[in-house]
């Protein structure tokens, strides 16, 4: 007894999905990328030009975006 | 304070008419077909051989037809009707007919019409694979099972009592159709059955009894639509576990790599109620003989290996009396509800769980295409067997995935694809909800199957969102920043 889509399950065999960051490590790269982002945002205060915006804040606003993704899964909320 | 009661009162009275509309959701959601109401069904087969069995060593009767069918019209015929009363439309469940010969074949297609609803007898139509040729044969194997139909008597019983339930039902198989031969096998959980019809005619006298199975017939010739009422009462000193509502929410996170098992139940044991007060001392001195009980003790629930961060809560808060055993063959979650069901009793709770996403989902080869695998059902596998009156499966998608189709072998009596916002959505995530009514834990293995598109800058919304709040935060730090707020003028 199949359902109908059982034959595109089973054609995918091998294509299992695997996740860019595994659970393992989630914790390591969110508190790694939010302590880089903490870091440039305090270089960002001391020197606060349009120069740095792009050059300082731009970074540290990549780095805190994905290391806040990162630090929420590690904590259990799987976003 | 008299307004404060006059408030009270109507609020409650709001919230029983809620309540009632809420229970009495089991008819409505049922989809059917409507036909005349001089509908009666053509003449066009009759059943050359039958045979009736009706299992009730679970908590729930389970019914099995074996038919031959042949048809006596002048055409090719592929609609088969089978007759239930009102009350069995009700609380009927899980209906499937297959053929019995060919039985890798799919499931026929089945669903109840409906044509007067004052009308005592209903009818579920059947429609064949393929059509059957004038005086062609085929056999149907057709399984059911109903809700709420076992009563226990008496109704209450001490503590420590045998209980023994009452099913009553027809010795021959109610058919639309006239009926050549038949017989009908009961099996009972043990051989202490005090009371049973005795039912005349037939080739000996009915029932045959060989240990724990009575055999009513074999009978001769039957007219359509012909009842022959027989009421057994048998031993069966187990709960009845009934859920009246089962939500089961199953969210899918790419990111975390997580799959995300939540249910919530309320569960009921319709078993004897108690004579009198409930016994603590009686009950904890006769534990280590573990004698057998209508009280629900445990609920064991076998996950899916690799299952991990299993919880188990109820109104008041985490439940400890749990255990999970987790290895590289089995992952089984015992849980033992904070006091005995006894019969009467509730005991709404809720179970959740995580799994590796890698094990439930592929990617699919062509485009940003997904096929997600999980199981329909995944609640306690319980020796007597258990019932679900309205279940309420949600399967949460990442936020952005469109394009939802699903599969699965369940009768469903609805679904919806809806938004579901929870923590750092911007628009929700892609929820489908499926709905299904009168199941057995016999559906407990069966799949479902979900495709989805996510595109990659949907995938990619969630860090953009913080990145354009952060990035906003940082120009706007330096224009507040380069504002000249001094009092001294310009040099």
């Amino acid at each position: 007894m199949e359902s109908s889509l059982h034959q595109v399950w089973e054609s995918a065999v091998g294509d299992a999905f695997v996740p860019t960051v595994g659970k393992g490590s989630q914790f390591l790269l969110g508190f790694t990328l939010l302590t880089v982002g903490l870091l440039l945002s305090g270089l960002f205060g001391l020197n606060r030009s349009i120069i740095n915006i792009g050059a300082i804040g731009l970074p540290a606003s990549l780095a805190i975006a994905f290391g806040a993704i990162y630090m929420i899964c590690a904590v259990g909320v799987y976003v | 304070m008299r307004l404060l009661a006059v408030g009270a009162a109507v609020f409650s009275f709001a919230s029983t008419a809620l309540c009632a509309e809420k229970g009495n959701l089991t008819k409505p959601l049922a989809s059917r077909l409507i036909l005349p109401s001089t509908f009666k069904p053509a003449q066009n087969f009759k059943n050359v051989n039958l045979v009736h069995i009706i299992n009730l060593e679970k908590s729930y009767p389970k019914e099995q037809i074996n038919v031959v069918i042949e048809n006596i019209a002048s055409t090719s015929q592929d609609e088969y009707f089978i007759p239930f009363t009102s009350q069995q439309m009700a609380t009927i469940g899980g209906l499937e007919v297959k053929d019995k010969k060919n039985p890798d074949g799919g499931l026929f297609e089945a669903g109840a019409v409906e044509f007067d609803p004052e009308s005592d007898t209903q009818f579920y139509r059947v429609r064949l694979e393929q059509p059957l040729a004038p005086k062609a044969q085929q056999t149907l194997g057709i399984t059911f099972s109903y809700l709420s139909a076992l009563h226990p008597l008496p109704k209450n019983i001490g503590q420590q009592e045998t209980q023994f339930l009452v099913y009553e039902f027809s010795a021959y198989c109610p058919s639309a159709y006239v009926t050549l031969k038949q017989k009908t096998e009961v099996k009972f959980p043990s051989g202490n059955v005090p009371e049973y019809t005795i039912v005349a005619g037939g080739d000996a006298e009915s029932p045959q009894k060989a240990g724990s199975k009575f055999t009513y017939g074999s009978f001769g010739e039957v007219p359509a639509g012909a009842f022959e009422p027989v009421k057994v009462r048998y031993e069966f000193t187990k709960p009845l576990i009934h859920v009246s509502r089962l939500e089961r929410d199953i969210e899918v996170s790419h990111w975390g790599g997580n799959l995300a098992f939540e249910e919530r139940y309320t569960l009921h044991n319709h078993a004897a109620n108690l004579t009198k007060q409930f016994d603590r001392v009686q009950w904890a001195s006769q534990q280590y003989y573990n004698p057998p009980s209508t009280a629900i003790k445990e609920l064991k629930f076998p996950l899916k290996v690799g299952s991990l961060d299993p919880y188990f809560t109820d109104v008041i808060g985490n439940v400890s009396t749990s255990r999970f055993r987790s290895n590289k063959r089995e992952a089984n979650l015992e849980i033992k509800p904070r006091y005995p069901v006894f019969g009467g009793w509730n005991y709404p709770f809720r179970v959740g769980w995580n799994a590796d996403l890698k094990k439930f989902l592929r990617k699919l080869k062509t485009g940003q295409g997904y096929v997600l695998n999980v199981p329909f059902l995944e609640g306690p596998k319980q020796s007597e067997g258990m019932v679900y009156e309205h279940i309420e499966l949600r399967v949460i998608l990442p936020e952005g995935a469109v394009n939802v189709k699903y599969s699965t072998t369940v009768p469903l009596v609805s679904e919806e694809i809806s938004l579901h916002r929870t923590f750092m959505d911007t628009t929700g995530r892609t929820a489908l909800t499926l709905t299904a009514i009168n199941i057995v834990d016999d559906f407990r293995d069966r799949e479902l199957i979900v495709t989805y598109d996510y595109p990659l800058l949907a995938g990619l919304r969630k860090p953009l969102v913080i990145f354009a709040t952060i990035f906003g935060l940082f120009v706007a730090t330096w224009a507040i920043g380069s504002i000249d707020v001094g009092i001294k003028g310009k040099k």
